[in-house]
């Protein structure tokens, strides 16, 4: 029994330091591979390929021409709304898939078999149901997101330890009780885990949907400058893209921090 | 009050073959008494115990308290768990409310109650830490503290001291015989450490394994209050007895079940 087993917050010098650290770390990695960018770019001299500093010059004009701002609403609405709604999903019917065997036996297979399906081949469908509209797009978003959170979520739930339940029944807690004050709460660490998969893999249908469907916000921007062979443009949206994916991830890990503070700190070396 | 009256129950291993784990149990525990019970593993004793609770069904027999037959868990039972079970992501403050907080008490009332109980159990000033940042002892502590919160007539402990080492177990044995003696409520504890039971018990009850089966009641005639003398009582002829007499009971059981079972390795045969 290991007596005052604390998250450590970076508070203390220790601590500070390694995170610094782990800040440098990235930054040396990021700078690293921005030289190689730039180098092979400047060697290579293909249109496709263009140096970093290059697809920065085009990444400027695009924001001074205004043209990136309506178009990334656009898709952050997108994502918004179907990211939204496959957290929704994923959490309820996962979290009825943990707890209820004949969900899970009930459900299971659909939801395997839509996680391993490729999600585009549902594009046709959903463009002819829904229209080349945001409709399409969200229900695409969906596709590629919700079934990682479902399944996620059932293994999160069904880990948690059956004492807990058992302690919360003895004090004569109802099922929802039980749902909502122990299961959730104790599976919310790994459920964390799923959602920000979750997030990457909408950020990537979001893409997919704009680029295939309905040609709008960022997907159009990709779609209109590969068909003109502007490879400068390209990579340029491609680091908004990825920008949006990082500070959507971002802000699930800041989330996570805030409901799972009392998760003690894992044992990864700095 | 707690009455029970030829309970019996067979488990259905997943090879299909039937475990008898309890069979015609017949016991009666008095109001206000403090009965161990005592046995090797696999003697069923947790098993009666969580079916006492109303956490566990039974094939034959009844259990009733104060009159009432026993058909789940009820306000007048509350149990403390081998493995604290307590709320990792809550302070000390919500673990000891969490069973008033389930039955609808106002926040200032459960937590005045709380306050209570954690002065009795000698954690003042540690409200607001989680059960991560304490020590074993200290966590059982809160589980007995969460117990008593609801102001139960049965208090149910299942092998309480098991998972604390030897010096915390003793001050946790002294500090038990002292809350016991305060508010007197009828107790019943399992345990495998004989000194325990003869030390805690007004009686002792000895199971057997394979059918779990009470074998004896050995009343404990040692003078109460305990808890101011603990150590003089150990040293005292009678305890001596006792405890001889129940480790004789006991290895008689093993050789009984070594001869019936000569497969069965040393150790009670799991």
């Amino acid at each position: 029994m290991t007596a005052l087993i604390t998250r450590a917050r970076p508070k203390s010098g220790l601590s500070k330091r390694l995170l610094n650290g782990r800040a440098s770390a990235s930054l040396i990695s990021l700078a690293v591979a921005g030289v190689l960018w730039e180098i092979v770019g400047q060697a290579a001299k293909v249109p496709f390929f263009p140096p970093l500093t290059a697809v920065l010059v085009e990444l400027w004009s695009m924001i001074t021409r205004g043209e990136i701002f309506g178009n990334l609403a656009t898709s952050l609405a997108n994502l918004v709304l179907g990211f939204g709604l496959s957290l929704i999903v994923g959490i309820v019917v996962g979290t009825a898939m943990g707890r209820y065997r004949r969900v899970n036996a009930a459900l299971g297979i659909y939801v395997y078999a839509l996680l391993t399906a490729p999600s585009l081949v549902f594009a046709p469908i959903f463009f002819s149901i829904l229209g080349a509209g945001q409709g399409s797009i969200v229900a695409v978003i969906f596709m590629y997101s919700a079934f990682i959170m479902i399944i996620n979520t059932a293994s999160a739930v069904e880990n948690v330890n059956p004492s807990l339940v058992e302690m919360g029944r003895s004090y004569g807690a109802n099922e929802w009780q039980i749902l909502t004050r122990i299961i959730l709460p104790a599976a919310a660490p790994m459920i964390f885990a799923g959602v920000r998969l979750g997030m990457g893999r909408a950020v990537t249908g979001m893409i997919n949907g704009e680029m295939f469907i309905a040609v709008v916000g960022l997907g159009r921007m990709v779609t209109v400058a590969g068909k003109s062979f502007d490879g400068a443009a390209v990579l340029a949206i491609l680091i908004v893209i990825i920008t949006v994916a990082l500070a959507a991830i971002a802000l699930v890990q800041f989330v996570d921090r805030r409901i799972t503070s009392w998760v003690p700190n894992t044992t990864k070396e700095s | 009050m707690i009455e029970i009256t030829g309970l019996g129950k067979t488990f259905t291993g997943q090879d299909g073959s039937a475990v008898r784990a309890l069979d015609n149990v017949n016991l009666s525990v008095q109001d206000n008494e403090f009965l161990t019970v005592l046995g090797p593993s696999g003697c069923g004793k947790t098993t009666m115990l969580k079916m006492i609770a109303g956490l566990m069904p039974w094939d034959e027999g009844e259990i009733s308290i104060a009159g009432n037959p026993v058909r789940g868990p009820g306000p007048d039972r509350s149990m403390v768990f081998q493995n604290f079970a307590l709320l990792p992501w809550s302070t000390v403050l919500e673990n000891v409310a969490f069973g008033l907080r389930l039955r609808g008490v106002s926040k200032s009332e459960r937590e005045d109650r709380a306050r209570e109980l954690i002065s009795m159990v000698g954690l003042t000033g540690f409200e607001t830490k989680r059960p991560g940042e304490l020590s074993g002892g200290m966590q059982q502590r809160v589980g007995l503290a969460r117990a008593l919160a609801v102001e139960p007539k049965v208090l149910l402990m299942d092998e309480p001291f098991g998972a604390v080492d030897e010096q915390t177990r003793r001050l946790l044995q002294e500090e038990l015989l002292s809350i016991w003696e305060r508010t007197k409520v009828t107790v019943v504890f399992i345990t495998h450490s004989m000194e325990e039971a003869v030390l805690l018990g007004d009686r002792v009850v000895l199971m057997s394994a394979r059918p779990g089966q009470i074998s004896e009641i050995v009343p404990v005639p040692l003078e109460r209050p305990r808890s101011s003398d603990v150590g003089g009582l150990e040293r005292s002829k009678e305890y001596v007895e006792i405890t001889a007499y129940l480790w004789e009971r006991l290895r008689e059981m093993h050789d009984e079940h070594r001869a019936k079972n000569p497969a069965a390795l040393n150790g009670a045969g799991r």
